[in-house]
């Protein structure tokens, strides 16, 4: 009986020892557990600081799920349309959808800007990804977005008045006027070319016109002396209307061109990389003859 | 074959192959293209010997005028009547566009198909320049100008690069020397300059039975090629550069039949072979030796002064050019609405003139550059110009060679003694 009472208290003391020490290593855990979630705790504010401040690229549109792409409400006739039934076409627009299909993206197509500038307004906003609207780079705009690799390279070019230059240049060769022209000189308003027309003839009157159409109304009405923009244009207004070849010439500079280039966001660095892998592999490259040649162009 | 090639090259028959070529030319028959190459041969046989007979002939002139004591006085006449003779063509190729312009007014749809067919003729812009030129690279050759560009350097790559004008500057400075030598030494060699100079005639007179194709083959393929539609969208400038060329051509005939005291219609019929050699050929120097004859033996001109004249005219003096260059001035100035005023018009002949000066020793459309220098005082677009000018040039080309065979053909009648051409009254009851 006494001898079972010693094995019966010996065993009680052990199951005590036992029971204690699982609640030790129960304890143990548990702080490593809050120490564990205090550590968490204290890290992700920053992370999620880190995210929110990390620059926009591709990863953020792949996220998205969509690529912004901001484009002239008007039309350029052989880049880009709209069709009748409220599409766009053109090849600016097939390059971007190649790019959204390879970033396995939709486009977004913000097609509200009034202007070449504000097409790069929409960038530099913000508000697109990227910009296409045979938009020129230029100095004043590489300050606010970042350009891809040139698609085209158009030499700048002047449609004159020939009378008034061949006027003005007196028995000299109409190069010696145009090269340091002072008349009127008809560009489009918020274009690349008003920054053009101002570095390369600081001795002409610049006059901005809302568009296009506007310009070459402003030429033939003698309300300006020449209109100031990229060879295919030029050429295509005289394509376009055959009886202006009389009383209007063409000049081309060969050494100031037009780069075409897609505006991309400031911070955009892969997409950029991206954009200008693409357009190196385009298949169906832009040329100035296969422009003019294009059905959309006339 | 003297009879052979003279009974082929009879005004009928020259006349009936321009008709012919021109009725092939319009119906625009598919083979004429394969005529070009016979034409091109054709030309290639004539320029063969023109050379070697500018080398004899003008040595022989400059010694027929040296000798016989008169060379100075018939020299003098030439240039006058020459002064005479240009003042008299720049009056009317003045005159005459200038009032078919005024009385065809110019409306707008004349204006829209000509400027439909610069701009299907013209690939690319206007004008092609530099912003900044001192950046630009310059890749043009240094050409000699001036003076320095008739003087006979090196009369072996004159003669091999076809450089008229030099080749017969050097013969007319080597036939004095050969003169004067003769003189001191007694040494002559003129007897074999006079047989090549037979030589070289009886070349062409072979190569004269091939008038007939040559024609054929060198009208008809231009005309087929330009078409109708162009002749009518230019039609204010084809109706006075062709006004005017009719009469000029009328001119010479007129004028060697006073002076020779000969029926207009057998003068007609000599010059008619030297003018159908140049509608074929397009140059004025190729006709040189035919017009010699024509002038000496048919006609019965005195050949000193024909000697004398008639290389370095038809190699200097080019009246068609003249003609051209102030109709398509006056033409431009039409187009882009430039009145002219007298003054105008005087200065678009003096420039006109001085601009045929620079056409010398060039051909083809490379020939139409100097115009520029007409144009441009004026305020009017050698680029609207050229490309207009380039178009109705295989023409227009045909005809500016007429003039300049006819027009330079009176001047040594005109310079010559009054002589009555027994051969040729002889011969002309025969027409």
């Amino acid at each position: 009986m006494c001898l079972n009472g010693y094995f019966a208290a010996a065993s009680c003391g052990f199951l005590k020892w036992r029971a204690r020490s699982i609640a030790l290593r129960i304890c143990w855990l548990f702080a490593l557990a809050l120490i564990l979630l205090g550590i968490t705790a204290a890290i992700s504010p920053s992370r999620s600081q880190e995210l929110i401040q990390r620059p926009k690229d591709t990863e953020a549109i792949i996220a998205r799920g969509t690529i912004r792409v901001a484009i002239t409400k008007f039309d350029l006739p052989a880049f880009h349309w709209h069709t009748s039934n409220g599409g766009l076409r053109g090849p600016e627009i097939e390059l971007v959808r190649r790019i959204g299909r390879l970033l396995k993206v939709g486009v977004e197509f913000i097609d509200d800007c009034p202007t070449f500038d504000s097409v790069i307004d929409a960038v530099d906003s913000g508000r697109a990804d990227i910009g296409v609207s045979k938009l020129s780079q230029s100095p004043s705009r590489i300050l606010h977005v970042r350009f891809s690799e040139p698609y085209l390279v158009l030499r700048q070019a002047f449609l004159f008045n020939r009378a008034t230059i061949g006027t003005q240049a007196g028995g000299r060769p109409p190069e010696d006027v145009l090269r340091t022209f002072n008349g009127a000189i008809g560009v489009i308003a918020k274009s690349a070319y008003v920054g053009f027309a101002e570095r390369n003839f600081p001795d002409a009157q610049i006059v901005e016109m809302q568009t296009w159409e506007d310009s070459i109304e402003a030429l033939v009405n003698n309300r300006v002396d020449v209109l100031y923009r990229d060879e295919f244009e030029i050429r295509r207004v005289l394509k376009s209307n055959p009886a202006l070849n009389v009383r209007f010439g063409s000049a081309a500079f060969t050494d100031d061109k037009s780069y075409l280039s897609f505006a991309i966001c400031a911070s955009c660095v892969r997409l950029q990389q991206f954009i200008n892998y693409q357009i190196a592999d385009n298949r169906v490259p832009f040329t100035l003859s296969g422009l003019l040649a294009s059905q959309a162009a006339n | 074959m003297l009879a052979l090639s003279k009974a082929i090259n009879r005004p009928s028959v020259s006349i009936s192959a321009v008709v012919f070529a021109i009725w092939l030319g319009v119906m625009n028959f598919s083979f004429l293209e394969y005529l070009q190459p016979l034409g091109d041969m054709y030309v290639g046989l004539m320029q063969m010997c023109v050379l070697p007979f500018l080398l004899a002939t003008i040595p022989l002139a400059m010694r027929s005028a040296l000798t016989s004591g008169t060379g100075g006085k018939i020299m003098a006449r030439i240039v006058i009547w020459l002064i005479v003779t240009i003042a008299v063509v720049s009056i009317i190729a003045i005159l005459v566009p200038r009032t078919i312009f005024s009385v065809m007014p110019l409306d707008q749809s004349v204006s829209s198909r000509i400027g439909a067919l610069f701009g299907a003729s013209a690939d690319g812009v206007d004008i092609e320049m530099a912003l900044n030129p001192d950046l630009a690279v310059s890749t043009g050759s240094q050409q000699t100008s001036g003076l320095l560009a008739f003087i006979p350097t090196n009369i072996f790559a004159a003669l091999s690069s076809n450089d008229s004008l030099r080749v017969i500057i050097f013969a007319a400075i080597f036939g004095a020397g050969m003169v004067v030598s003769e003189r001191r030494s007694g040494i002559s060699v003129f007897g074999a300059l006079k047989h090549i100079q037979a030589v070289c005639i009886m070349i062409f007179e072979w190569f004269n039975l091939l008038v007939p194709m040559g024609i054929i083959a060198l009208v008809a393929p231009p005309i087929a090629h330009l078409g109708p539609d162009v002749y009518a969208v230019l039609a204010p400038f084809v109706y006075a550069f062709f006004a005017t060329s009719v009469l000029l051509l009328i001119l010479p005939i007129i004028v060697i039949s006073l002076r020779l005291r000969l029926v207009p219609a057998f003068v007609f019929g000599r010059i008619l072979n030297p003018l159908t050699l140049a509608i074929a050929t397009r140059n004025a120097l190729i006709c040189a030796p035919v017009a010699l004859e024509t002038l000496k033996d048919e006609i019965g001109t005195s050949p000193e002064p024909c000697d004398l004249f008639i290389p370095m005219g038809f190699a200097v003096i080019r009246f068609g050019n003249i003609v051209h260059f102030a109709t398509a001035t006056l033409f431009i100035g039409y187009l882009m609405g430039r009145p002219f005023s007298v003054l105008d018009l005087v200065l678009v002949a003096a420039l006109s003139i001085m601009a045929s000066f620079a056409t010398i020793g060039v051909a083809g459309v490379a020939g139409l550059a100097p115009i520029t220098a007409v144009l441009r005082p004026f305020g009017l677009s050698y680029e609207l110009a050229l490309p207009l000018l380039v178009i109705v040039d295989p023409i227009a080309g045909m005809i500016r060679a007429m003039l300049n065979v006819a027009l330079n053909m009176p001047i040594p009648v005109l310079a010559s003694r009054r002589r009555v051409a027994e051969v040729a009254m002889v011969a002309a009851p025969a027409e």
